[in-house]
């Protein structure tokens, strides 16, 4: 890494003191509210009984991870406005998965995506599914992981690696014993300390560049535009083409409804009416932030291209801390900083229980549903913490920005999952058949199409836009909507297969989750709707293989 | 019959209102307005405008007819005459 000038507390000890203090904070709470909590289903979703406020809250705080301090406002300066529009769309992820599928799952008394696909497709599918999750778990922990070594790199001064080593293994170490305890409740009082440590700080930094909005810092900065156009005109640039901002829709749109820890949340809900309230709070608090991460990427920009402040490459993810430090006290960066770990201990522990969940249960436990209580916990712990130390292991190289591998795993959850998911509860006939067909091709063209395993198989050639999924995912995704499609209704036609297919138990499923007492042949059933799907699938994954022009 | 079209229409319309809300940035892609809306740029500010309070407008909605569709779906039930009632937790 390029170092310009070395961006550190010059008082580490009072940035440690603030993040132990927080730790100490996260650590009451978890004991706290666990002595409420005695079975494994509590575990998971709270005891089904979580109000809609601290829901809300616990929602916006699993999604916000530490690319909201640190990513979202490197990409700004890399990339501008796009980026700024690509993550605008984010916020539709917890009122979609609530709209389409989430009520039913919670009805159904699911506790996560997977047990979902094992009741509707059967257990290979299930655990084919289960397995690229892990994947997807790994990947957005390694964006976590990235960000917990850079914020201690700029707290203490050391080096990456060991930063990365010494606090990576600590804060893992610290989700496998007692990180499980009170999630949710940690989660929502994470969120207000994100919230605040967010904005207040920014709105100080606004002053100081001497913006006369600062009392309100996500919307209050237009006084700053015209000499940002002055000194930077094509900062509000669009850049890319209507298909780029397009191919956002299969990745991540679409990406956020196949995403394991995020949909978990909508199951803690105490009933449905409750689930839709905090749908609401989510949306209200999470564009809150958003916008403030639009205003804090600005200030940055605004501040390179006017105040002659220089960010190296290198040190672009560390944008937010060094805007902190150039212009607040040492204490208000230590409080930044302390926010930065929150953010990202609340999605790193929704990650690593999602992983250990998915090996213990969705994996371990369909194939050997005899083996004791005490062994499964067990291999759930030791799943957390191995998840925990590949993601360490990964982020030794890491790509470029630790955004770009969250996102990347956004569209292969939308690849190997949403579609199962989406058409499994509103499709009576999708089938085994046609989910195992979507996951496993869908999943390999998009990891064949990504820049990571064959470098020179890329849809674009634009390092960014390939490496963030977006053009992987908008042919990906729509090829395994054709195939769960397309594949179910052709088996679901061949009498040799009528015997290996459940088709009475799905259709009984679906009618129930949806709510209905009784069975009827025309619900869910609508070859129609299925053709229409497959036709403008097949008209997306077409035109993602036309030139980028990039 | 009725609760059931009703529920399709709600969840297909109610997705496109959301992405559509969610990705103002697209269609200024498409169609370009240079103009300038409280001191930003038109294609800066509503998208950031519509992602905040536009979605937060389609959320209290979708919650308020969801609502409304389960009760339906739940008064069908019971003209069905079932007897074990089986409601939501």
């Amino acid at each position: 890494m390029m170092e310009t000038e070395n961006w550190q507390l010059s008082n580490p000890i009072l940035g440690l003191a603030v993040v132990g203090a927080t730790f100490l904070l996260f650590y009451i709470v978890g004991f706290v509210s666990n002595r409420k909590s005695s079975s494994a289903k509590d575990l998971y979703t709270g005891g089904g009984n979580v109000g809609a406020f601290t829901n809300g809250l616990a929602m916006a705080a699993t999604y916000m991870s530490l690319a909201t301090f640190l990513g979202i406002t490197a990409l700004i300066l890399q990339l501008q406005v796009p980026f700024i529009m690509l993550w605008i769309q984010l916020i539709l992820a917890i009122p979609l998965i609530t709209i389409i599928y989430g009520t039913s799952l919670r009805r159904m008394g699911a506790f996560s995506p997977t047990h979902f696909i094992r009741d509707r497709y059967g257990v290979t599918a299930s655990i084919i599914a289960a397995l690229f999750m892990i994947l997807v778990s790994i990947m957005y922990a390694l964006g976590q992981m990235i960000g917990i070594a850079i914020t201690f790199e700029t707290l203490l001064g050391i080096p990456y690696l060991t930063g990365l080593f010494v606090f990576g293994i600590i804060i893992v170490g610290y989700i496998t014993i007692g990180g499980m305890a009170g999630a949710t409740n940690n989660a929502a009082i994470q969120m207000v300390i994100i919230a605040l440590m967010f904005i207040l700080p920014l709105g100080a930094i606004m002053k100081a560049v001497g913006a006369t909005g600062w009392y309100f810092p996500p919307l209050f900065y237009s006084d700053m535009v015209p000499a940002m156009l002055e000194s930077l005109p094509t900062f509000f640039d669009y850049q890319f083409s209507p298909k780029w901002y397009f191919s956002i829709i299969p990745a991540l749109t679409i990406g956020a409804l196949g995403l394991p820890h995020l949909a978990m949340r909508v199951y803690t809900a105490s009933n449905l009416k409750s689930a839709r309230s905090a749908m609401v709070w989510f949306a209200f608090i999470l564009g809150l932030v958003f916008s403030a991460t639009y205003a804090m990427g600005f200030v940055g920009v605004y501040a390179t291209a006017t105040q002659g402040l220089v960010i190296s490459d290198g040190d672009a993810d560390k944008l937010t801390i060094i805007l902190n430090l150039v212009y607040n006290p040492e204490w208000v960066t230590a409080l930044v900083i302390a926010g930065a770990i929150s953010a990202g201990l609340s999605t790193l522990s929704g990650n690593l229980l999602a992983i250990g969940a998915l090996i213990s249960q969705d994996i371990i436990a369909t194939l050997k549903p005899n083996i004791p209580q005490r062994l499964s916990l067990r291999i759930g712990f030791i799943a957390i913490f191995a998840g925990g130390l590949v993601s360490i292991l990964l982020a030794i190289q890491p790509p470029a920005f630790l955004v770009v591998s969250i996102l990347w795993a956004f569209g292969l959850a939308g690849v190997t999952n949403a579609p199962l998911i989406i058409v499994g509860v509103w499709w009576k006939e999708a089938n085994k058949f046609g989910a195992i067909a979507a996951s496993v091709v869908g999943g390999a063209i998009y990891i064949i199409v990504s820049p990571f395993v064959f470098p020179s198989i890329v849809l674009t050639g634009h390092g960014v836009t390939d490496g963030m999924g977006l053009s992987g995912a908008m042919l990906a995704v729509p090829i395994s909507f054709i195939l769960l499609i397309v594949v179910s209704y052709i088996t679901n036609r061949m009498p040799g297969l009528q015997s290996k297919l459940t088709k009475q138990s799905d259709i009984e499923l679906i009618e129930r989750i949806h709510g209905w007492k009784d069975i009827k042949s025309y619900r869910y059933n609508s070859t129609v709707g299925a053709g229409i799907t497959v036709v403008v699938s097949a008209a997306v994954a077409i035109w993602a293989l036309m030139p980028w022009g990039m | 019959m009725k609760a059931y079209k009703k529920e399709v229409q709600f969840t297909i319309w109610m997705t496109a209102a959301f992405i559509l809300v969610g990705n103002v940035g697209l269609v200024f892609s498409i169609f370009p307005v240079d103009a300038m809306l409280l001191g930003f740029p038109v294609m800066y500010i509503v998208p950031i405008l519509m992602g905040w309070f536009g979605v937060f407008f389609l959320t209290i909605v979708a919650g308020k007819i969801g609502n409304r569709i389960d009760d339906e779906i739940d008064s069908e039930n019971d003209a069905l005459g079932v007897s074990d009632e089986v409601k939501d937790v």
